[in-house]
């Protein structure tokens, strides 16, 4: 089970939206941090994700394990949601 | 196997088949779109569209593809996140194999689009999404004050350039002849703006990574000079190629340069099979006439169901 869903993003990512969008579908709830808005975060996530590119989607587990999706992939944003 | 059959499947959910949506489903054609990437499109991931009417002001890409979106569904379109992998036909339907299983339906449109060209270069594939990108808008903010190359000499390459100059220090755009092949507009407002430098006669040659694995240089060919770019990612912007790949045995006809041949009613040798956008064979690559496009092979289809409507009719004539 997921215990936080945190979607990165910024303002005019139209790959983020189609997160948020999938997710919503799902009825899954989830944070959102917009890089626009807080630079600061950019390095946590990249050092999270090894990438340089929005959407990351990081989910923290109840065994506080966490996985990370970079970009928009359904196939393994369906297996680890 | 399917247990429904659709009146009409549209592959891809860019301008075209959501403007073709709009016309289907507010005749009550039943209207499945299947979209693997961005509702949109292309035009979503585009920051800011200026030619496309009755925007006076302009509008941002995203913007305009929710516009459009809400528009298809609110007649009662429905749009399936998922990809179309392959069509064949099947008796008097067409048979799709899609990530949600198999379908069929009486008609299909083929609005697919195109994708990117890649540069085929030693680095691209190994830095793809951390320091080589197509996407400036998705991408671009990671590059705040930092330096950049821009591969291209088209459209797509000045005015995601320009874009890119919110965040970066400086650009060098890399263009393999010896002028621009983008509009005037847009090459006017990229040479004058103070961060951008424009490299022609310049090959891209290799993409070179440091210790951190992120970009550090661009090693490329300046007037048969070895060159190198010492910055910190790379926008590869090299031209378009149609996306057909799922249309492999069905017998729809190509033309030499890969793109989707229709006939003036945008159905395809295959009838039954439309298509429209920038995918179809003779488009002229702008969202207006997508949309334009969208809209006519809507009607053509509508006219197409009404013939299947009447041949399906146990002893009808087939005549009015
Ligand atoms: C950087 C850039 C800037 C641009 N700026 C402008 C501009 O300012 N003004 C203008 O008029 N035009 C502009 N264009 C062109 C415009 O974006 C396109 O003409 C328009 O988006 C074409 O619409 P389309 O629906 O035919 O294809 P697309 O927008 O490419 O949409 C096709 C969709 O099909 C989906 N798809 C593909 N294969 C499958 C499959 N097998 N299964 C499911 N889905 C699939 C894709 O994911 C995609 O979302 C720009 C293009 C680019 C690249």
């Amino acid at each position: 089970m997921s215990k936080k869903i945190t979607v990165f993003t910024t303002n005019t990512c139209a790959y983020c939206a189609m997160v948020k969008k999938w997710l919503d579908s799902k009825g899954v709830k989830y944070n959102v941090v917009n890089l626009d808005e807080n630079p600061e975060k950019q390095k946590e996530i990249y050092e999270k994700s090894g990438a340089l590119t929005v959407p990351v989607t990081l989910i923290e587990k109840e065994d506080s394990t966490e996985e990370v999706v970079i970009g928009y992939n359904l196939a393994r944003l369906a297996s680890v949601v | 196997m399917a247990d429904k059959v659709h009146d009409v499947i549209m592959i891809g959910a860019g301008p075209t088949s959501l403007a073709a949506a709009v016309y289907t489903s507010r005749e009550d054609i039943e209207t499945l779109i299947f979209e693997k990437g961005i509702i949109g499109g292309l035009a979503a991931i585009t920051d800011q569209i200026d030619n496309y009417p009755g925007f006076e002001e302009g509008i941002e890409g995203l913007q305009l593809a929710e516009k459009l979106q809400k528009q298809a569904e609110r007649f009662g379109a429905t749009i399936e996140l998922g990809e179309v992998q392959s069509v064949k036909k099947d008796g008097d339907v067409f048979s799709l194999s899609t990530t949600s299983g198999e379908l069929q339906a009486k008609t299909l449109l083929i609005g697919t689009g195109s994708e990117w060209k890649k540069l085929k270069i030693p680095g691209e594939d190994d830095f793809y999404g951390r320091g080589v990108h197509n996407c400036a808008t998705c991408d671009g903010a990671f590059y705040r004050d930092k330096k950049l190359v821009v591969v291209g000499g088209g459209n797509s390459s000045a005015q995601e350039a320009l874009f890119l100059t919110k965040f970066a220090s400086h650009i060098d755009i890399l263009i393999r002849g010896d002028k621009w092949k983008a509009s005037d507009v847009l090459v006017d407002e990229a040479e004058k703006n103070d961060k951008i430098t424009v490299h022609f006669n310049t090959t891209t040659d290799e993409i070179v990574g440091g210790d951190e694995n992120k970009v550090t240089a661009v090693k490329g060919t300046k007037d048969g000079q070895e060159t190198t770019f010492e910055v910190d990612g790379v926008f590869v912007f090299i031209g378009l190629k149609p996306v057909t790949y799922f249309l492999e045995g069905s017998g729809v006809e190509l033309d030499e340069y890969g793109f989707v041949k229709t006939n003036h009613k945008l159905m395809t040798n295959v009838p039954g099979i439309f298509c429209a956008g920038d995918v179809r064979s003779g488009a002229t690559m702008q969202i207006a006439a997508a949309v334009g496009e969208g809209a006519a092979a809507a009607l053509s289809i509508r006219e197409y169901l009404e013939n299947y409507q009447r041949e399906m009719i146990p002893n009808g004539n087939g005549q009015d």
